[in-house]
């Protein structure tokens, strides 16, 4: 007993360091960063700015919107500029596939060449285990030595279109998309603040002549003025009723809004301060919050609000300030703050949408920790003040309609088999009928070819397998924050759900399972390949007790998994690794440390011998699926002698017939065996009792019927009320 | 004699025979209220001490919509009255339905059968709920 509970230990304490080690490997993940990181001027304080930037002897403290710091080095003349240093983070808030941003520092010399980067801290599970963190760290080194204001994406170089390719992280396409944005947008905000980055001015906004003076509901339903609310709880602060800060803003060079808002002479007043291509917008606000920000000093910059058109963001300071004083449009609202802040870049373009940011520092409740994060509402002249309408705009893609596109060949044959699967099942009746207990390729070829399409394209090719994860992972989106994008970005697992969601509730988890599942298939391929090159004699069930003990484990796994996940989604990726999923088709056998492997690998080889073990007594994934296939609708057939009849109980690779007879559809996995017996008229006891009957009588075989006996020859006396449904 | 053709032994739920409205109305309060009829006459003290708790998590829904509490301390409520409702419907409802859901086939549950409609119902209203408060404001994560 002592030995035994020794070994107990032994193999705990074991297992433990086998799960722990890779954390300590991902020395990013979840990294603690001081709480300050976001808001202390002396950036370089706190993070290793000489790092990114090399030969840089001091650095300055933060300054500029959004912020950056320069780096120096001690020349002959007295110290030198010699780049730029900055948080990704002060720049965009760009989530990657965890929800949270990747917090990356990154260094760009005077010319606009990035010159070092490093990731701070990332919260990317796949990183934590199933990828080596470098991949991370290889992927930001490829952006080292090229120019901010290049084309840069993933994928293949395309040097007709100016475009640069970078290697993708195979697995985690969604973070290196997100990453890329990451480096782009904040390279060039920098680039352009400091003046290395110069934007081609767009063609400036001619306005009609339409002077008719407008109420304030109708400028707010024209779209000429705009309403920007942020509340209390999306900073994490505890939910008010009042508004954390409400905005109401438009632009004031049209003159129909400028005059229906300022007043006849009051917006001639203004006009007349402007000069050429400058640019006056108004906002007023109510809430709890200032938007001019009670921290600001005259000469200073507005550090909470600023207009941003495509890549440009344009700050105001003091001088760009004027009061307001009043608003003459009917049933204007009340407010609280109120200013005109003008634009005097050139670049800036009424003619083009622009959006008002308001910047923000969020609070994470659970630790204490600030973040950067903005809110911005759109604003586009309404059309019938511009000239010529206006103008046509091509908007970029959003990161996953890229990855659509680029992947439309995939998505279409990926689509055509989950379209060939559905409909093959959908026919099995006919296909079972012209199988019998000897021959059943009728359904074998089909089943056949689909697990080795799901392994070779599916599991190997697209990497689309399913995974409790991201079961776990909507759960939480469900419960926290629902991102369409955040699936979207994975086009293979988002149509392979969907896929599966519905055929669980129409046949059971079975034709996932059993027909398509990457590891399922491939498991069961090893059972058949084993038995064909003489391993049958091998080859064992274990006992239906032994079964119907063990294969509870599985509910429990996924249990265990759920409440984790409650706690903490990185330990439950941790603890999820017992799907060996990552391993097998991820990350790729021999990719990972040994005991990732021999776990993968040990179960492969036992699935030799036994007929999925894994799916049988462990797979979290299946009991998942399992529990909702109680409900499905369309199950098996089975006839009222079934509960005598042990012949499909025998044949049942997934131990799923009880001895009345009857399916377990949460065990089974639709290989469709037992159905073949249902209407071979040599294998169904029942039926070949009768067709030797009629044999012997010298009475026709006539066909059997749905309810799996001879249709009757005459009106029916034989055998009334057994209309086989299960 | 077992019949195979059905998962568990088939069951008459009281509304078995409803009209179609009837029958819809019934199946909703039977998603609802997991206490039968005869229930309450069976074990007064035991109903009592089941109703106590309903009350309790529904106490705990309404602070959550007040904006009182966190999001753990609802899923952790929501958990523990999905066990024990189990426990109530495997005494006092004990059937799901088997096959299409706009059908009328009634089965026995099993235990697993009772866990698995039980987690999904409750998933299903949780979530509405949760999303309810959300999209309200009135709960903050
Ligand atoms: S039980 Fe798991 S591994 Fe097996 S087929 Fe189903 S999902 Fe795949
Ligand atoms: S033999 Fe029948 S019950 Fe068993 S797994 Fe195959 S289809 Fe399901």
């Amino acid at each position: 007993m002592k030995r035994i509970l020794t070994l107990l230990r032994a193999v705990l304490a074991a297992t433990t360091l086998v799960l722990v080690a890779p954390l300590a490997m991902a020395a990013a993940y979840e990294a603690p960063l001081p709480a300050e990181i976001g808001t202390a001027p002396d950036l370089c304080a706190m993070v290793a700015c000489h790092e990114v930037m090399p030969g840089a002897d001091s650095f300055s403290e933060r300054m500029g919107r959004p912020a950056y710091v320069e780096a120096y080095r001690d020349g002959e003349q007295g110290r030198e500029l010699i780049g730029y240093v900055f948080l990704s983070t002060d720049i965009v808030d760009i989530p990657a596939y965890s929800g949270k941003p990747v917090v990356t520092l990154i260094g760009m010399d005077t010319q606009g060449i990035i010159v070092g980067t490093r990731i701070l801290r990332h919260s990317e599970p796949i990183l934590l285990l199933g990828i080596p963190e470098e991949e991370l760290t290889k992927f930001v080194n490829q952006y080292l030595g090229k120019f901010v204001g290049d084309k840069i994406e993933i994928g293949k170089s395309r040097p007709d279109a100016g475009y640069i390719g970078l290697d993708a992280i195979t697995g985690a396409t969604v973070t290196v998309i997100a990453q890329n944005q990451v480096m782009l947008r904040s390279g060039v905000a920098i680039a352009r603040q400091v003046g290395i980055l110069k934007s081609d001015p767009k063609p400036q906004a001619r306005f009609t002549d339409v002077h008719e003076l407008r109420s304030w509901e109708e400028l707010v339903r024209e779209g000429s003025v705009r309403r920007l609310t942020v509340r209390p709880e999306q900073l994490g602060l505890p939910r008010a009723n009042e508004p954390y800060i409400e905005m109401y803003f438009g632009y004031l060079n049209v003159p129909a809004v400028g005059k229906s808002l300022l007043g006849m002479s009051g917006h001639e007043r203004l006009m007349s301060r402007l000069e050429p291509n400058e640019h006056a917008i108004f906002i007023i606000a109510n809430g709890v919050d200032s938007f001019k920000g009670s921290g600001f000093v005259r000469g200073g910059i507005y550090d909470r609000i600023q207009v941003a058109q495509d890549m440009d963001t344009f700050t105001f300071r003091d001088m760009d300030y004027y009061n307001l004083w009043g608003l003459e449009a009917e049933g204007a609202p009340g407010y609280r703050e109120s200013g005109i802040f003008i634009i005097r870049d050139p670049v800036f373009s009424a003619a083009y949408p622009w959006s008002l940011v308001y910047l923000g520092n969020k609070l994470d409740r659970n630790t204490g920790e600030r973040s950067f994060v903005s809110f911005d509402q759109e604003y586009w002249v309404p059309a019938h003040y511009l000239e010529g309408g206006r103008p046509t705009i091509i908007k970029p893609d959003p990161p996953w309609v890229r990855v659509w596109k680029m992947r439309a060949v995939e998505i279409g044959l990926f689509t055509a088999f989950l379209l060939a699967v559905a409909t093959v099942y959908a026919n099995r009746n006919r296909l079972t009928r012209m199988s019998n207990r000897k021959n059943k390729w009728p359904v074998n070829a089909f089943k056949y070819s689909f697990w080795v399409i799901s392994v070779g394209f599916v599991g190997f090719y697209l990497l689309a397998q399913p995974s409790i994860t991201q079961v776990l992972t909507w759960f939480h989106a469900l419960l926290f924050q629902w991102k369409w994008e955040l699936f979207l970005t994975d086009p293979f697992i988002f149509l392979f759900w969907i896929f599966i969601i519905v055929t669980v509730f129409v046949w059971g988890r079975g034709l996932f399972c059993g027909w398509m599942c990457p590891f399922g298939s491939l498991s069961e391929l090893l059972y058949k390949i084993g038995g064909a090159v003489g391993l049958k004699r091998f080859q064992f069930k274990l006992s239906k007790p032994w079964h119907d003990r063990l294969k509870w484990v599985k509910y429990g796994v996924f249990f265990v998994l759920l409440a984790v996940s409650m706690f903490s989604m990185g330990l439950a990726e941790v603890l999820s690794e017992v799907e060996p999923f990552k391993t097998t088709f991820l990350v790729g056998l021999f990719s990972r440390t040994w005991p990732y492997t021999l776990f993968a690998a040990g179960l492969l080889a036992l699935s030799i011998f036994i007929e999925r073990p894994f799916c049988k007594y462990l797979c979290p994934l299946g009991a998942a699926l399992a529990m909702p296939s109680t409900f499905r609708w369309y199950g098996l057939k089975r006839k009222q002698e079934c509960d005598s009849c042990k012949a499909c109980a025998v044949g049942c690779g997934s131990l799923a017939i009880d001895k009345d007879g009857r399916i377990d559809q949460r065990e089974c996995l639709l290989c469709l065996d037992c159905m073949v017996y249902y209407t071979d008229t040599h294998a169904c006891p029942p039926l070949a009792k009768e067709r030797k009957r009629r044999l012997k009588a010298g009475l026709p075989l006539t066909p059997i019927g749905a309810n799996g006996y001879y249709i009757p020859i005459h009106p029916e006396p034989m055998r009334p009320a057994t209309a086989g449904k299960s | 004699m077992v019949d195979p053709r059905m998962p568990t032994d088939p069951i008459e739920p009281p509304y078995a025979g409803y009209s179609l409205p009837a029958m819809v109305l019934a199946e909703i309060w039977h998603h609802l209220w997991p206490w039968c009829h005869g229930g309450f006459q069976r074990k007064r003290a035991l109903v009592a001490a089941e109703v106590a708790v309903a009350l309790a998590v529904t106490l705990i829904w309404v602070l959550a919509a007040l904006g009182r509490l966190d999001a753990a301390a609802i899923i952790g409520w929501w958990f523990g009255w999905s066990v024990f409702e189990v426990m109530i419907r495997m005494q006092s409802k004990p059937y799901v339905k088997e096959g299409p859901w706009w059908g009328r086939q009634y089965r026995k549950a099993s235990l697993m059968d009772m866990i698995s409609y039980v987690s999904f119902k409750n998933l299903l209203i949780g979530a509405a709920l949760f999303l309810a408060l959300k999209s309200m404001g009135l709960l903050v994560l």
